[in-house]
Parts: structure tokens; sequence; C-alpha cells
């Protein structure tokens, strides 16, 4: 049995393993005890999840649709096809009718090479991935007060804090290998304060669990700020060496005194007080976010009231503290990295900068496109007034994972060309006129970036299955078809184009990458790494760290008389997205086979429903059917499902409603109502 | 069955390779820092490591998924084809606790029931063990009784102590001792003082260990710990990884799938790890009769503790070697709990 060692490719944890492999299938895994991350851990979907990659439902030619069906396909005729189709609608409507969605379940250099793609042979910024879903509003509003939109910390570092702030996060069962530093800092005597409207498990063992309304933790942390600023619990050193912007914070928060604050977020003034004594007073004191702070109207605003709070008590910038935004995706980190993002270069260079597009125009040898592109959630709306025309997927399954997926299905069916490149037939790919079958994380070697910014090897495991290519391969070649050149022996002669053109990532190669991970910035060659940032100045112009004043705003869709639940949407330990590979593996569907609506026993008895009842969920939108979970763990009022189910699709239910500034959806609070099914 | 033999540690190598023409020669070896079995063609054996590979060599003869057989039918027939494997291996460098785990994994793939898959890759293996010269971190063996020497309690067919610049070879069975005659040019008989060095080094040993378990008050103290706060107390953060049953081992719960390929035409009947820790596990009438993570932590210290005794003549179901709390995210601890049960009046 061969045994290659790579990187996970589920969550932004970055855990390593082995790949047991016989006769070109993957048959074990092995845990990695020397990985910082993993330490010879794995969460069930690193030991069992990987039963996808063998499926018979694997996509093993290109198909081409004929009328309802598709029919299999040669590469060239495919790749012919395909330019031929979006050559001519350039032609005819310009480059910016064209928009590409990369993907961050791909490896770097893909997401490097399609955003190349994009930019240099079709000539527009229309390029978006799925970050802009759970972390656009990190990537903005940390650059925004940081000056980077990345985890300020590392992961094993969690373990030695003081005092950890759980916001929006369930840790466990989102990024397991997070948790385990959170559970044994507790061990050791840590404090954790958790700020959840569901008891998540890790209340069990915290210090406090603050039960806040979904959506209003502007006005959560705007209190706790309160109450340090009152008594006195600032860090004055800190503050007037490393920031600037405090007096209109303390103007803004000293609106929200504990009791205004717990009429607003439903939590009692006393534990207002307390959980901000215990965040203020920790020695180091570390703040976790993941999407319960992100997908909300206020994205942006909720993630610069973290950094309010670490900035006002000097907790940034050392050891075990900072704001830790925890990244979904294996590689949504290294996908906006990697400039699969309408307004920047790899590395966060602005197109609209002239200098730094220069720098791209002469390495890349072609003129490039000055106008930040569409977002994936503005280009919906271009898909349906026909100004975009072709959509070019990699990776990615929008009628899963986008808000309000009728309108999805809507905006998708307008386009008059549509490719998917995936390695099954997903709900996406079944309406494309082209599917291109991709490969694995076990198929191809590339580099994934953790969510602790720390850039890791995807080794090749197996052949990839049937007449399918690594993505990366496909990418080249299809440029080569239109008449960009793109030429690589392997990935690793794309990341040394990456490490000339980004400087955070400068000093990386696969070479150095065989002694393990590097984090960037790594900017030179003999660069260690980086394992936390801002440690004495903010990466931000200037090198402060900016201090705002944010009003509170509450969610879009609220609750009324028709409907008068708040649903919030997530995720389960146990799958993964859009459940493409996950709901393939009989251990994980074994858990949970199928969409479920959390509610609260009072609610239950309102609607008249038992535990395991169908239900009936609708809203403005959509309606679906599914099973009830009657438990105590989440408040009144509240329901939760998960999105991984397609046939019963929370995001037939949520809605459209987008942060001004990030365009993330609100994908945690909507109204709907619930009936016996 | 104890003749002592004296191996030159420099002819280890060459003793090994001599029998790769006849056998799979498997080996503990070092890749990217991490201690795995491997196969010595294309691995360099490790002869001088401390502690054991994180994934015990019980996947030899029960492996994570193994193809049972596979069946088709066509025009009305139904044809099955067994695969059973009986490739011949030789496994060495196999610790004591891992040596007990396979002798209680014969007790049940083995005696009421034969497993032919089990039987077929567990008569076809030479296992060749290696004594331990100092403890593993989380270890707590000699507690067990499995370690961290073997006794007529392990399976073995040779028994190595490393004694620095030699191996003391204890011959297990006759298999073993076919081995050695075949190549006796490179083994000389031991000698009293190399015999009493080895028993020096199990002392030293066995006096190194940072957990010790009182086997005993455990056993006792599980007849009245059923309803005990301890399960819900240390089971609160699992997340049911599984991990804890797959690295066991002693752990042989499997569950068994059908994979039909693309066409529907051909089928194949896969067993793969199972684990008494997740929810989903022996469902009946949809649900899982343990419930709680509580019951599911309790499970499993009553199974290695009480139900395997009861069921194998008081053999204990726990080898001691700690890699369950090495690898559960959860920080669940074992020694920890038995500590727990071994105070407990």
């Amino acid at each position: 049995m061969k045994k290659v060692l790579t990187t996970c490719e589920f969550c932004g944890c970055g855990c390593n393993f082995y790949l047991g492999v016989e006769n070109n299938r993957v048959v074990a895994v092995y845990p990695c005890p020397s990985h910082p991350v993993s330490q010879g851990k794995l969460c069930i979907k690193g030991w069992r999840g990987h039963d996808y990659i063998h499926s018979p439902e694997r996509l093993k030619t290109p198909l081409i649709r004929q009328g309802d069906k598709f029919r299999e396909a040669s590469w060239d005729e495919s790749y012919k096809l395909i330019a031929n189709k979006l050559q001519q609608i350039k032609e005819q409507h310009g480059s910016d009718s064209i928009a590409v969605f990369s993907s961050s379940k791909c490896t770097n250099e893909e997401n490097y090479l399609l955003q190349k793609l994009a930019r240099a042979a079709i000539g527009t910024n229309n390029i978006d991935q799925c970050a802009r879903l759970c972390h656009s509003s990190t990537v903005i509003g940390l650059a925004q007060t940081f000056g980077s939109g990345a985890m300020t910390n590392s992961i094993p570092e969690i373990g030695n804090a003081d005092v950890i702030f759980v916001i929006g996060s369930n840790t466990s069962e989102q990024h397991p290998l997070v948790a385990n530093q959170i559970i044994k800092a507790v061990k050791g005597g840590a404090k954790l304060i958790i700020a959840d409207p569901r008891q998540i498990q890790l209340t069990k063992i915290a210090t406090i669990h603050l039960s806040h309304k979904v959506g209003t933790d502007v006005a959560l942390i705007n209190g706790m700020l309160n109450v340090i600023i009152t008594e006195g619990l600032i860090d004055k050193k800190f503050i007037s060496g490393r920031t600037e912007g405090f007096g209109a914070l303390r103007e803004e928060v000293a609106k929200f005194t504990p009791q205004k604050t717990s009429r607003i977020t439903g939590v009692p003034a006393e534990q207002i007080i307390e959980a901000a004594r215990i965040y203020a007073t920790g020695k180091s004191s570390s703040i976790i976010y993941a999407m319960g702070i992100t997908q909300h109207t206020t994205g942006v605003d909720n993630v610069m009231s973290c950094a309010n709070l670490a900035m006002v008590t000097g907790n940034v910038g050392k050891e075990s503290t900072g704001v830790n935004p925890l990244r979904g995706q294996n590689n949504v980190q290294g996908a906006c990295d990697m400039g699969a993002l309408p307004n920047v270069f790899p590395g966060y260079q602005a197109v609209a900068n002239d200098e730094l597009r220069q720098k791209f125009e002469k390495a890349w040898g072609v003129k490039l496109p000055s106008k930040p592109g569409a977002t994936v959630t503005g280009a919906m709306n271009k898909f349906i007034d026909g100004s975009i025309k072709a959509l070019y997927i990699m990776g990615e399954n929008p009628m899963i994972s986008d808000p309000d997926i009728n309108h999805t299905e809507k905006a998708l069916k307008k386009l008059d060309f549509l490719v998917v490149q995936d390695i099954f037939l997903t709900e996406t790919a079944k309406l494309a006129h082209i599917v291109l079958p991709g490969v694995s994380f076990a198929e191809k070697d590339g580099t994934f970036t953790s969510t602790e910014r720390k850039v890791q090897r995807v080794r090749k495991a197996i052949d990839p299955i049937g007449e399918s290519r690594p993505d990366w391969k496909i990418i080249t070649e299809l440029s080569s078809h239109l008449g960009y050149k793109m030429a690589y022996p392997s990935p690793s002669e794309v990341m040394d184009e990456i490490a000339k053109l980004t400087p955070s990532y400068a000093g990386i190669s696969y070479n150095r990458l065989e002694g393990g991970g590097l984090s960037w910035p790594c900017p030179s060659p003999d660069h260690p790494g980086t394992p936390y940032l801002h440690k004495e100045k903010f990466s931000r112009a200037g090198g402060q760290g900016k201090l705002f004043a944010i009003p509170y705003r509450p969610p879009v869709e609220l609750p009324d008389a028709n409907y008068p639940f708040t649903l919030t949407t997530g995720r389960v330990g146990f799958h993964w997205h859009t459940g493409t590979m996950t709901r393939k593996d009989w251990a994980l569907n074994r858990e949970i086979p199928e969409g479920f609506v959390e509610i609260n026993p009072q609610d239950a008895a309102k609607v008249g429903i038992r535990n395991k009842a169908t239900v009936k969920v609708s809203s403005r939108r959509g309606d679906i059917s599914l099973q009830a979970k009657v438990v105590d763990t989440i408040q009144e009022g509240l329901v939760f499902i998960p999105f991984h189910f397609a046939e019963a699709a929370a995001n037939k239910l949520t809605a459209a409603n987008l942060d001004p500034v990030a365009e993330i959806p609100e994908y945690k609070v909507c109204a709907v109502k619930l009936e016996r099914g | 069955m104890s003749e002592m033999k004296i191996l030159d540690k420099t002819k280890l190598v060459e003793f090994l390779e001599k029998l790769m023409p006849d056998f799979e020669v498997t080996v503990p070896s070092y890749n990217n820092g991490n201690l795995s079995f491997s196969s010595m063609a294309h691995a360099r054996p490790e002869i001088d490591f401390a502690g054991r590979p994180l994934v015990p060599p019980k996947e030899y003869f029960f492996p994570q998924q193994e193809e049972m057989f596979t069946f088709a039918t066509k025009e009305g027939k139904a044809t099955i084809k067994a695969h059973i494997n009986k490739d011949k291996r030789v496994i060495w460098g196999i610790r004591p606790c891992d040596l007990y785990g396979i002798k209680t994994l014969d007790s049940v793939f083995l005696s009421r029931y034969v497993d032919s898959y089990y039987h077929a890759r567990r008569e076809n293996t030479i296992l060749m063990g290696l004594n331990c010269n100092e403890p593993c971190e989380a270890g707590f063996c000699s507690s067990m009784g499995t370690g961290p020497f073997a006794t007529n309690s392990n399976a073995f067919d040779l028994l190595f102590t490393n004694l620095g610049n030699q191996f003391l070879v204890e011959i297990g069975s006759k298999a073993g001792e076919e081995l050695i005659e075949r190549r006796a040019n490179l083994f000389a008989t031991a000698s009293d003082e190399e015999k009493n060095k080895s028993n020096e080094i199990e002392k030293q040993c066995k006096q190194a260990f940072l957990y010790s378990v009182d086997q005993d008050r455990v056993k006792a103290a599980l007849t009245k710990a059923w309803d005990d706060p301890l399960w819900a107390e240390e089971s609160k953060n699992c997340i049911l990884c599984g991990g804890c049953n797959f690295i066991c081992p002693t752990c042989y719960c499997f569950n068994i799938e059908d994979i039909a390929d693309e066409h529907e035409q051909n089928s194949t009947r896969v067993r793969y790890w199972d684990s008494c820790q997740l929810g989903g596990y022996t469902q009946m009438a949809a649900e899982n009769t343990r419930k709680t993570q509580a019951e599911r932590l309790r499970q499993r210290i009553y199974d290695k503790f009480s139900y395997v005794p009861a069921r194998h003549n008081g053999a204990i179901g726990c080898t001691g070697c700690g890699r369950c709390t090495e690898v559960c995210p959860s920080e669940i601890n074992i020694t920890h709990i038995l500590g727990i049960l071994g105070r407990q009046k």
C-alpha cells in the first residue's frame, strides 16, 4: 500500500493525513501525528469522508447538451465549442458579458490560473467565488481595520489563550480541530465566552453563554465596549500608540448601556457586563468567529466590531490573541489570496491601481481591464437583465449554495451559455450547456491555504478517474484554445509564477513546502512564515489600526404576522456544504440522512407538531418540507435549517438581502412560517 | 517453545530481505516524520524506534475497507466471486500491545464463528514482535498486563528484544522456528547473560511508566458505575469522529455496504471499520439503542473492561496502548476515566 501525505479537502483547519492507495483506489486514511493542527486527530469527515472519490456517479467524460439530455464528447470537441462560443459572445457583447466563478475547493494554482484566464484570456474582472457567500465581509472588514483580511493568529496559539470569545461559530461541528484547541485551553484554566442564539456543544464548557438574538451582534459588542470603557478596562497605551478613531467609537458605544443593549439583544445586562469584564481582563484574549458574524447585511459591521473589541483591549498583535475568522472551505483563504475576486489581483493588489495593473500586464503580456467586475451575488442580477450572457463555473454549486435558489435558477436559465467544470453532475451542472469533468483532491498536485494562512501541499495519490483531467490542466488547455497560451509542466511552476507576482507568497515554493506548511506573509525564500500578524504595526497603510464607530442596524427581514418565525441557516458536522461529496458516504449519511428543522418545544406545541413530524416551512420566496427536530437548545421564535440537502434546500427560503459593501447575503436571518406537513 | 536466539542488529535487514522473495515483508518506517507500517519493498525498516505507529497492525487482518465479494446478474443468472486474501506476509516490529490486540481479535473472528476473510489473512501472516525498551507517552500497558514485554498471552511467532547491539529472539511458534532454521547462519544461541540483560531492560521499562491503572479496582467499580455522572461529564465534548474505535487494536466492529458500479450490473460487497461511538451505529427500528454520547462512552469502557473479559475467560479488552487518547479531537482521556473509576469506593 502506498501512503501519500496530503491536506484534507473539507474545512479550513488544514489537517493533514495520509491516503492509503491500492490499485489506484483510496482504501485507507492514516492520521498525521506530526502536524501541528491535526496532531494525529481527525474528525469523521477526515476519517471517512472520501468515498465520493470512487463514486460511480463521478463524471468521466465531457458532456455536451443535446436538447434535454447530455451526450458524451471528446475534450477537443468540447474545448473548441467553448472557445468558439466565448469568442463569439465576447466579440458581440464585450468581455464583460462573460463571468467566471472560481472555486474555493480547488487549489491555489487552479484559482490563480482561472483568474488569469478571466483577466488575460477573456479580458474581464468578472471573477469571484464562494468567499462572497461566507467571508467577503471578513476580507473587507479586517482589511479596513487591520489592513489584512485574514485570521490574525495561528490555530495552535488558541490552546494557550487565557480567554476565548467564540461568537457566531459552531466550532465543534465546523472546525473540529480548532475546537480541540479551545477544549485544551479550557482544560488548562482558560475562560470561554460563547455568544450564539443556539446552545452549541461548546456551551457545555463555557464560562458564560450569551444567547443573543440573531443579527444583534453589533449591539452586543458595542454593549461590551461600553462596559469596558466605562469601567476603565481599556488598554490606553495600545489605543494611543497603535490605533486611530477611538473618540468616535467611544461616542457611539456610549449609547449602548448594558440595559439598552439587553433590550436589543435579549441578553441580561449582568451577563453583558460579566462577559465584557472577562474578555477585557484576560492576559491574552482571542476572538473566534465564523459565519454567524459574516452572513448578515451588517456582515462588515460585525467584523469591524470584533476588531474594535480586540484593539480597545490591546488583544491583537501578540500570541494567543487576535481576531480569528474561521474560513469555511479548505481553500477559501487561498482562492481569495489568488485574486479570484472581482477587484484584486493575487495578493489583494487592486485592479484599479495603475502601477499594480501594469505589473501584471507586463508579466502576462496583455492589456488588462481596470474596472472591478461583478460579484457572485451581483452577477445573478446581471444574468437576469442580460448584461452577462455567459458563465464559466469551476467547482461551485450555486443551485444549492446561493440564497433564494428559485431566483438563482431563473438567473442561470437566462444565460446564453453555461459551462460547469465539476466532479459530479450537480444541480448546477444539470443546467449547463457543456460539462467538463475535473478531478478530486486525491488526483492532483497543488496547494491549499488553510484558515490560519498556511500554505500546504496537496499531493496526487491516484490517477484521474475515467477521462477526467486535473482542473489546472483543463484551464491551461482551454486558455490555449482561447488564443492565450498557458503552458506549465506542473503546478509547481504555477506556484513559482504566483511567488513572483504576489509579495505575501514570494518566499513560497514546492521545495520549501516539503518541510511542512508556510504561513503568509512569507516575503522571501529564507523567511520562516508568519504565525501571527500585526506584531509591531498593522499592515494597514500608515501602520495604525482603525477603530470604527458602528451604529446598530437590525436585520432586513424580521418576522411579522404572516411569517412569525426567524430562520437561521447553517451546517452540520457530518456534511459538507451542498452535500455533493459527503452525502455519498454511508457513514456520514447514516448519521444525518436528510434535512431537518430545529425548533423549540414551545414553538413546536404552538405549531402543533411533535419531534420527527414533517413540517412545511415557507418564506416569501419558496417552501420546503422536512423533518422537525424539537430541541431545547434553540431560542423560542427561532428555527434552524442546515443547507446541505437539495431535496429540502434551505436556500429556497433565504433572501438575497446583501451587505451593502461586501455583497454577502443575509443567510442567517429571514422570516418564515411553519405548518404541519 | 521459549528457546532464545541472538541476532546481531546489523543482520536484521539481511534476515528480513531474505524473506522478501517468499513474503510481503512489512516493517515500521518513517514517512514525513510519522511512524507507520509499510512494505519493505518501498520503505526502509526503522530498527531503533520508540513508540508504535498510530494505526495498529490489525488492518493487515481486518482492513479499513475490504472487498468481500463481487456479484452480478446476467441473463437471469447470478454469479458470486469471493475475494479471499491469501498473500504471504511477515510483519516485523509489532509491539506487545498490538500482539495482544491480535490475540483479542482472534478470539472474535476465529472462535465460535470463523471469519474466512480474517482467517485467510491471519493464517498467511507471520508475526514478529518487538518488546519495548521504554513506555510510550500515553501508554499503560504494564497495568493491563499486555506489555511492555510480550508473554504467552500475546500472539507472536518470533519476539525480538533490543539489547543495544543485538536482538534477543524468542521463538513463539513452529512457523517462527522454521524461518530461523532457514537462516540459521545469522543466529546464535543466547547466553544467560543476554537473557539477564533482557530481564533488566524489562524491569527498568516497567518502572518508567507515567500512568498506572488498577485493573481490579476498575473492574470492581464498573459493577456500580452504570448510572455514574462521569459518563455524561467525560463525553460532553465528543464530536463523534469514531477515531477511538478505528485505532483501537481490539475494536472489531464493521459495517457492510453493497457498492454498485455505474451501470448497476456488478456490485461489490465491502466491509468497513465501524464505530460504536457514532449515532448511526447499530440502528434498530430507526434508532440507536444508546441514544446519548454518555451511553456510548460507557459502552466503550464497559466493553473493554467488563464484556470482553466476560466472554473471553477474563482476558482484558484494553491493551493500554493509549491511542484512543492520542487521536481524540475532544481530549477524552482513557487514563483519566480509569483513574476516576479506580478511585471509587
